[in-house]
């Protein structure tokens, strides 16, 4: 998969083979974790008793999760279209400066959902070599994320 | 019967509340630029007040970015829980 800034003031992603879609489509998966409770949630349970946590669970949590649901399901149907526009063979997918910021969120949602299932830590010291393979894949598609987002920080949203 | 007449007495005292401060939290995920984005754009803070509350976040594991009233200190969190950076508001001490 090749990145570049566009003129626009966006990102173009291009996707060398088909198989490189289901990289795409991962970062909608991985973003879920049936296996812990959601990030609205795990955000919410910052909050103390004496903050008025209960209120904070019962208003701000749903409003949160209702949030990081739409950004995943904007994304998702972005990479869904580029897709079918494509016919299902390698080809590009565009995210302007106005879609930027669902796209870093539902990036990051699948990178925290990663760490909170894997718990790799910082990265700087992992070899993926000597991780299982279900980790190694899922630390690689972690670094890939985090590859997106530095560019969107450094192109699109600053 | 006795002449009384009874007055009523009102008492005015003034108490400052008590401030809550905004926290951000250490976390291995959230890039250093990012969280630097963030906080200039909830609290509208230039880039180098930014940068180094985001510096406090990643070195000691926590900053206090913004204290005042309550009710603010609750939107402030909202906003950067919405930007999946992990916060919380406590009481000043």
């Amino acid at each position: 998969m090749k990145a570049m800034p566009t003129l626009e003031g966006g990102l173009r992603l291009d996707t060398e083979d088909p198989s490189d879609w289901e990289l795409l489509r991962a970062i909608i998966a991985d973003a879920h974790t049936p296996a812990t409770d959601d990030l609205a949630k795990r955000l919410g349970d910052l909050i103390q008793e004496d903050a008025g946590a209960a209120d904070w669970e019962e208003y701000i949590v749903p409003d949160l999760r209702e949030e990081f649901q739409d950004e995943l399901a904007e994304v998702g149907a972005a990479i869904e279209s580029a897709i079918v526009e494509s016919d299902g063979k390698a080809g590009p997918i565009w995210i302007t400066p106005e879609n930027a910021y669902p796209w870093y969120s539902a990036l990051n949602q699948a990178r925290l959902a990663l760490e909170e299932q894997f718990q790799f830590g910082p990265t700087e010291d992992i070899d993926p070599g000597k991780l299982s393979p279900v980790r190694a894949a899922a630390f690689l598609r972690s670094k890939f994320y985090c590859a997106i987002q530095s560019l969107l920080l450094e192109y699109v949203m600053k | 019967m006795a002449d009384t007449v009874t007055l009523p007495e009102t008492r005015e005292s003034t108490a400052l509340d008590v401030p809550w401060n905004v926290i951000v939290h250490d976390d291995p995920v959230n890039l250093m630029g990012y969280v630097t984005w963030v906080i200039m754009k909830i609290f509208g803070y230039d880039e180098t007040q930014a940068s180094v509350l985001m510096m406090q976040v990643h070195q000691q594991g926590r900053s206090i970015v913004w204290s005042g009233e309550r009710e603010k200190a609750e939107f402030y969190v909202q906003q950067l829980q919405a930007h999946q950076l992990k916060s919380s508001l406590e009481k000043a001490e």
